[in-house]
């Protein structure tokens, strides 16, 4: 747990001290402020069904961004103590396995909620300037976080996988962004009409992203989604022990 | 200290480390000597349980390097070949997560750190970014953090790597001073380094020991004839009287630029032939500036023993 904890806010400082993170900050900012702009004004002139935040995550611009993140955050978590050799002293120091994993895996997930903080402020922040407290309510907020906390943590589990399979940190990055565009369009390929057959589209639907997050922003919150990615995310991170362990016997 | 009992690494098919058993009483000082590829850094890696053996066992401080890692990775302080550092930190703050990731408080690290510093004379750097210090400064770090817990046996694998002749001074004066507290197993290939700071030295090739001995041993098991050197300025006839001496089986002679004679003679191993040579000159009224006798240096022992296996694989082939 000491180990843990130490591992933990080294992450952290090597995250808040890097200007790389402020820009991927202010860069994802600026995105979802734009969006935001172009929702309330799209708002303004045509009915919308969904709330405020769900045509927001609905929107693809939002998606191009986003999937972005988690490559830029895990890509040198493993990658580069491997190129540096500084995984040498990581796992001759008495340190477990599990607890380095962990460490790092919780330093991204914090990484990555203060990345998507700004966003959640912009609500607040649009009721104190305008006073429209019916731009969106709490219920699809919550939902979205909840949405959003889900597929973040699994798609940041597959970065601190890819990251462990190579020294190369551009390569895990790409490794990452391919696993994470091809999980997402896997969740649109119904929509292409490329699969006639219900069963499968039920399937695909099962781990679709997209249909997931649709229930979410509206804050219909289902126990499926939620087992879905938290499972899998607790399989990546086993296979990422199991690579970690493997150095010891590979050649 | 060290108990390894026929620890084996294969890579893929070839064997980097062969079988080895060696052991490392508490308090010695001892070199790991063996040329590129010997397998010294494999076999560090294993006591330190950054690999796994694929045959054999080790105890370290009597904890099983496998069933025991977390006890046998506290015992020691290791500094990894080539020193990898973080580059982004800075030197006090590298050094206090070290200290804190092998388990100390935050109180105690800050007083261990000092320490640690003050050790390695890292003092004037704390504050400097580690990817701007030079290469025997990153080495001090690199130091400091293998030693800033206070471990009872320090593995340094070629921890004078890349340094200045003065550096290297500075490391072994550094590392006998260490000695008195710690065990130290250092792998190097700087041989009189080796041989003015250890008790004792193991000396592997091809993944097998060759020789675990102290170094005075192993120089004495030479068996190298006795080189002795005079320059005189001497009559016609000295080389002929030199011959005479009981012992002398070769001598040769040369001239030095500034006029005077270099004889060199080469004896039997076991007699010092100086004072019969000096005995002579006096006798013959020769001047003399200098009469020296060559000693067998580690080096010569490392080079023959490792020569002596090459030509042994060669006449087996
Ligand atoms: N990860 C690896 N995969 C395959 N072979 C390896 C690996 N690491 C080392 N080897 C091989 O094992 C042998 C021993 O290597 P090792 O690094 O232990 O040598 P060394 O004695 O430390 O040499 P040096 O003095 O150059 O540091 C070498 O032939 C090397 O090529
Ligand atoms: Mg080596």
């Amino acid at each position: 747990m000491h180990a843990f904890q130490v591992l933990f806010f080294k992450e952290l400082r090597s995250f808040f001290f890097s200007s790389t993170a402020y820009v991927v900050i202010a860069l994802f900012t600026f995105l979802n402020g734009w969006l935001f702009v172009g929702m309330v004004r799209a708002m303004q002139t045509h009915a919308s069904p969904g709330s405020l935040i769900h045509n927001l995550l609905g929107s693809g611009w939002f998606w191009m961004g986003y999937l972005v993140l988690f490559p830029l955050i895990t890509m040198r978590l493993f990658a580069e103590e491997r190129k540096m050799g500084t995984i040498e002293g990581l796992f001759t120091a008495p340190v477990r396995t599990s607890e380095v994993l962990l460490a790092k895996y919780a330093a991204s997930i914090v990484a990555y909620a203060a990345i998507l903080l700004p966003l959640f402020l912009f609500f607040p922040a649009f009721y104190l300037i305008t006073g429209e407290a019916g731009a969106f309510h709490s219920g699809a907020v919550i939902g979205s976080a909840v949405g959003l906390f889900l597929v973040g943590v699994f798609h940041l589990s597959i970065g601190i996988f890819a990251s462990s399979l190579t020294a190369n940190a551009l390569v895990a990055a790409m490794m990452t962004f391919a696993m994470v565009m091809l999980h997402y369009f896997l969740g649109f390929l119904q929509n292409f009409g490329i699969i006639p057959d219900s069963m499968w589209s039920e399937f695909i639907n099962y781990f679709s992203t997209v249909r997931h997050m649709e229930f979410l922003t509206e804050g219909l919150i289902d126990s499926r989604p939620v087992f879905y990615y938290i499972s899998f995310s607790v399989v990546l991170l086993a296979c990422t022990h199991h690579v970690l362990e493997s150095r010891k016997w590979r050649s | 200290m060290i108990q390894a009992k026929s620890l084996t690494k294969r890579y893929s098919g070839r064997t980097a480390v062969d079988r080895i058993s060696f052991e490392v009483e508490k308090g010695e000082i001892v070199g790991f000597l063996g040329p590129n590829g010997a397998g010294k850094s494999t076999t560090l890696r294993m006591l330190t349980c950054f690999l796994s053996a694929s045959d054999g066992t080790a105890t370290v401080a009597g904890f099983d390097i496998a069933r025991d890692s977390l006890k046998v990775r506290q015992v020691i302080g290791y500094m990894p070949e080539n020193v990898p550092l973080y580059p982004e930190m800075r030197v006090r703050e590298y050094l206090c997560f070290r200290a804190r990731l092998k388990g100390m408080r935050y109180r105690e690290s800050i007083s261990a750190v000092a320490e640690a510093m003050d050790t390695c004379s890292l003092q004037g750097v704390e504050r400097k970014m580690i990817g701007t210090l030079s290469k025997g400064y990153r080495q001090r770090v690199g130091l400091a953090d293998a030693l800033v817990h206070k471990p009872e046996l320090l593995i340094l694998d070629e921890p004078t790597n890349g340094l200045d002749p003065s550096q290297i001074r500075q490391a072994r004066d550094l590392v006998k001073e260490l000695g008195e507290k710690h065990t130290i197993l250092i792998s190097t290939h700087i041989l009189n380094e080796v041989e003015m700071t250890c008790n004792r030295v193991i000396i592997i090739n091809q993944g097998k020991i060759k020789a675990s001995d102290s170094p005075s041993t192993l120089i004495r098991r030479l068996h190298r004839p006795g080189q002795v050197s005079l320059e005189a300025i001497a009559d016609s006839g000295a080389l002929g009287k030199l011959r005479t001496i009981p012992g002398v089986s070769e001598v040769t002679s040369s001239e030095t630029d500034d006029g005077w004679t270099r004889f060199q003679l080469t004896s039997n191993a076991e007699c010092d032939v100086r004072e019969p040579v000096f005995a002579l000159a006096t006798e013959c009224g020769w001047r003399v500036r200098q009469l020296e006798m060559r000693r067998p240096s580690l080096e010569d022992a490392f080079v023959d023993l490792l020569t002596n296996e090459q030509s042994e694989t060669a006449s087996a082939d």
